[in-house]
């Protein structure tokens, strides 16, 4: 299975894979930097690690036709769904929310592992049956996926299930759904969007009104957005440098190492430097839309259309929430963020890409 | 499935719809770098400063208050270490229960904590003072419990300590803490010491010091991390007052028990070397924490221990004031030493009686020995010759019925009869001016006046206004302050009279009222006064405030007693022998160091 042949070796993506690399090693330089006293901490080690993982799991999924992966897609549903179930079971409630499940010493998080799965499933459902555009399929695959969604927000992951509606969108869009019916969706969904109010835990309505007037209450809730803008915005054009970050150093940034680390590279590094890792990104995300473009089979370009816009969404609801151009929602920033489920599942994902572009000159 | 290879049409749409969600993916990466650039650039000096915030703080240290000295070099207060209890809010986890633990742990009520606490921000990282100079056991019991009181602390600053609790209260004034009133003023800190009255007060500015401060880099709990600079407080300024210190003491212990005012002056220059208001108030409780009812015990109490008498009282003069009216008598021409009158006890005029204050009367009497003993009947006569218009004119000359210019606050301007300053209201009564003459009636003046006007007579004429002040040195060495004597007025008076005056002044303590401060070897001179007060049933002690006005070497004096004693008796028996103690302090003290620099 792993036997590649050359041609495949051939067309694997360098700059798509650099542009990863080169953006976790930002990743790994800043939460050194958190602490540089201290040498190289656990932190780094772990990540490193997850790193390490990741890549592993990325060179099996890139070495693996994407096709039987995407035949898999039921037994994959089933045993995402069992993980989503288990967490309100074995998980540990963790400031407010039941996201983690423990396995032995690691730390899982489901949700992470579904945002892939969720491609896969769409890839599964949307081509197999009568055809991408037909009414039962699409129905069949709004069941199929709306079960787990709704797992996730119970979670509640609101982070998670709020970048899985860009991705289903984008696909929908790109399979050709005819306008009206998108425009039907949409104007469904923001008919609905009072209704989430209610759904809404009282701490994320608290987040919802302090991105609308962060000055609401500056110590609770609002405390994290000002911080990360006074992080970000004191490092200026060139930074304050790895000795001179003193909003990440003394610990004003809150979630310094996983939601909010944008804000320490952006204090360390400046305008520049946030310019630097963010050409790195859209490298990324337009090799990927390049890669969807450039496929013919329909399965290969959901999956690379999904991949990507899961990618896009991640980043940019990420960096516009540290920004304060979004409400906070936890979500990591792809490849950049310490954790161990996001970085796996983020290079695993990556090695799909990789695998559909490798397979597209045959 | 027909759908893995889709036909070029397809594809080309495919390729469209992926380019068109890329273009709406790179508008929002267009639309980060924007914020970044609001943020980073546009913004960025302004968050780079509140960052600059969220990390330093900056903690007073206060600088030590400066130190006043005597004339001799000997401290008249001082300052040592003290405890202060502090509560720092932001570290106080559970407020209500650390507040309820402090509070029966000092046995403090939880109102004044709570209080304390409510006047600033619930998050602030400077220590909140709620008490002042806790007991070394108090200190203990708070640092063994230190882990079930987080937030609290205990500090130590510099603080007053006095030679004795109301040790020259009057005149060095007590230090509190700065008051909501005085914090409207802009220039004091929440938490300072500042002189509340008394030298203290005048010169506080002086005094005080400028705090110094430490820059704290702290992290998000407010906890300190490193300490980034530490700028050394500038200590205040020391003060070389005109006091001696070893007067001042005497002076004190004379007065013990009995309420008045005792001003000692030097007639040469002005300084006042003593100067003390009794009953006093205890000014280290006063710097303290003095609790509410303790204060409003001190503002009652009908003795008025907060009143500085030697200025602020004001008494009818008694006998003292026929230094003035024999002083304009002499220079008008209207009396002649010489004069004699027979003095059978009493006077009349119309229908009125005046009585002398010794039965029967004092004889044949002629101007010295009148002075001498006092006799009233000869002052009457006197007195009506010379006019109350006159005799106001000369007690305006040697300073009474103005404020003698003393720096310290408050001073009273006496009142004056007959005086031109004051609107008449009325026709003179001949018997106003018979009271008068002997210093009775209307006639009211301070103990700081008196020895004032004692010191003119002293020294030939020259009105000194008070000093108490030498100089004032900054910390460094560098002067800050110095004043030299003033004069302020001149009584201008015939060298002869003034040679009589300070004559006969010495026979009254030779001869006449002032036996009591006779000091073998010193020819002091003064004069006693016994003045009437309004009739008051209730006073024990008798009537009369009694006064005894003086200086000493007659022939070369060198130091002015004026001793006041309020509702005392006779001045005679009362205040002159206070003086007399004063006098042998200074005079056999300074014998004694001679002595001793001879042999040694």
């Amino acid at each position: 299975m792993l036997r590649l042949d050359r041609r495949l070796l051939q067309n694997v993506d360098w700059l798509l894979l650099g542009a990863a690399l080169f953006i976790i090693a930002l990743s790994l330089v800043s939460l050194w930097s958190l602490n540089p006293t201290r040498g190289i901490s656990s932190l780094v080690w772990r990540q490193a690690s997850w790193v390490g993982v990741g890549l592993v799991g990325l060179l099996v999924v890139a070495s693996v036709d994407y096709r039987n992966l995407v035949r898999t897609a039921p037994v994959l549903y089933v045993v995402g769904l069992g993980l989503l179930t288990s967490v309100f079971v074995l998980g540990r409630t963790v400031s407010g929310a039941r996201r983690w499940i423990h396995l032995g010493p690691l730390t899982v998080q489901p949700s992470e592992l579904f945002k892939l799965i969720f491609i896969i499933t769409l890839a599964w459902a949307l081509t197999t049956g009568r055809g991408v555009r037909s009414r039962t399929s699409l129905i069949g695959t709004f069941v199929l996926l709306g079960i787990p969604f709704l797992l996730v927000v119970r979670q509640p992951d609101l982070g998670t299930a709020l970048c899985l509606i860009p991705v289903l969108g984008a696909i929908l869009v790109g399979i050709g759904i005819p306008l009206k019916v998108l425009g039907g969706m949409t104007l469904a969904g923001v008919a609905a969007m009072p209704l989430g109010w209610f759904v809404l835990k009282p701490y994320q309505r608290d987040r919802l009104l302090v991105y609308l007037d962060p000055f609401r209450d500056p110590l609770g809730t609002a405390y994290n957005v000002i911080q990360a803008k006074i992080a970000i915005g004191s490092g200026q054009l060139l930074g304050k440098g790895v000795g001179g970050a003193t909003q990440s150093r003394l610990s004003f940034l809150p979630e310094r190492h996983t939601d909010f680390i944008f804000a320490v590279f952006a204090e360390m590094w400046g305008f520049l430097g946030c310019l630097v890792l963010i050409v790195a990104y859209v490298l990324l995300v337009m090799r990927g839309f390049e890669i969807a473009a450039g496929t013919r089979e329909m399965r290969g370009r959901i999956l690379a259309l999904g991949v990507t816009t899961v990618f896009a969404a991640q980043i940019l609801i990420n960096i516009g929430m540290v920004t304060g151009l979004l409400p906070i929602v936890g979500i990591p920033l792809p490849l950049m963020s310490y954790g161990g489920s996001s970085m796996v599942v983020s290079l695993t994902a990556l090695g799909l890409l990789l695998s559909i572009r490798m397979r597209q000159f045959r | 499935m027909a759908l893995s290879s889709a036909p070029p049409n397809r594809k080309e749409a495919w390729g469209r719809r992926v380019l068109a969600l890329a273009v709406a993916t790179a508008i929002g990466f267009i639309g980060l770098v924007g914020q970044l650039w609001y943020l980073q650039v546009l913004e960025g000096g302004r968050l780079h400063e509140l960052s600059e915030k969220n990390r330093i703080r900056v903690r007073p240290v206060a600088a030590p208050r400066g130190i006043l000295f005597d004339r001799n070099g000997l401290a008249l207060v001082d300052n040592r270490p003290a405890f202060t209890l502090s509560l720092i809010p932001r570290e106080m986890d559970d407020r209500d229960s650390v507040v309820a633990r402090l509070a029966v742990l000092l046995k403090m009520p939880v109102g004044d904590l709570l209080e304390a606490l409510d006047r600033v921000p619930a998050d602030s990282i400077r220590p909140v003072r709620v008490r002042r100079g806790l007991t070394l056991e108090e200190v203990t019991k708070v640092e063994e419990r230190k882990l079930e009181l987080p937030g609290v602390v205990v500090e130590v600053e510099p603080q007053r300590v006095y030679p004795n609790s109301t040790f020259a209260a009057h005149l060095l004034g007590y230090v509190r803490e700065v008051n909501d009133e005085q914090m409207k003023q802009g220039r004091y800190r929440r938490g300072d010491m500042i002189g509340q009255s008394g030298l203290e007060r005048l010169l506080d500015d002086y005094l005080r010091g400028r705090d110094g401060g430490e820059r704290i880099e702290v992290d998000a709990m407010g906890r300190p991390v490193q300490l980034m600079r530490r700028e050394e407080p500038d200590p205040g300024a020391q003060v070389i007052t005109t006091i001696d210190r070893r007067v001042q003491e005497v002076a004190e212990q004379a007065m013990a028990g009995k309420a008045g005012a005792v001003v000692v002056m030097d007639p040469r220059n002005g300084d006042v070397l003593a100067l003390t208001s009794s009953p006093a108030f205890p000014l280290d409780r006063l710097a303290g924490n003095l609790d509410r009812e303790e204060w409003v015990r001190l503002v009652k109490d009908p003795q008025t221990p907060l009143m500085n008498r030697a200025l602020q009282g004001q008494y009818p003069p008694g006998s003292v004031f026929k230094i003035v009216v024999a002083a304009a008598g002499l220079q008008e021409g209207l009396i002649a030493p010489m004069d004699r009158i027979y003095c059978n006890g009493q006077f009349t005029l119309g229908n009125w009686t005046f009585k002398d204050w010794k039965p029967g009367g004092h004889g044949h009497m002629d101007l010295r020995s009148a002075i001498a003993h006092s006799c009233d009947v000869y002052f009457y006569q006197a007195g009506l010759k010379i006019g109350g218009e006159t005799m106001a004119k000369y007690a305006h000359a040697f300073g009474l019925g103005m404020p003698t210019g003393i720096d310290l606050g408050g001073e009273r301007f006496g009142i004056i009869p007959f005086s031109s300053a004051r609107p008449r209201r009325r026709a003179l009564h001949a018997g106003e001016t018979v009271n008068m003459s002997i210093g009775q009636g209307q006639l009211l003046v301070t103990p700081m006046q008196v020895a004032r006007m004692m010191a003119a007579v002293a020294n030939g004429g020259i009105l000194w206004k008070p000093r108490l002040v030498q100089r004032v040195e900054r910390s460094d060495g560098s002067l800050a302050y110095s004043s030299s004597s003033k004069m302020t007025e001149r009584a201008e008076l015939s060298p002869v009279v003034w040679t009589f005056l300070r004559d006969s002044l010495s026979a009254a303590v030779k001869e006449g009222t002032g036996a009591a401060a006779r000091i073998p070897g010193l020819d002091v001179a003064g004069k006693t006064g016994t003045a009437q007060t309004v009739a008051k049933s209730d006073s024990a002690k008798g009537q009369d405030h009694a006064w005894f006005a003086s200086f000493a070497p007659a022939e070369d004096p060198q130091l002015v007693v004026v001793v006041f004693v309020e509702r005392g008796g006779h001045g005679g028996d009362v205040a002159a022998p206070v003086a007399r103690k004063i006098y042998e302090a200074y005079f056999l003290q300074k014998v004694a160091q001679v002595t001793i620099g001879e042999s040694g």
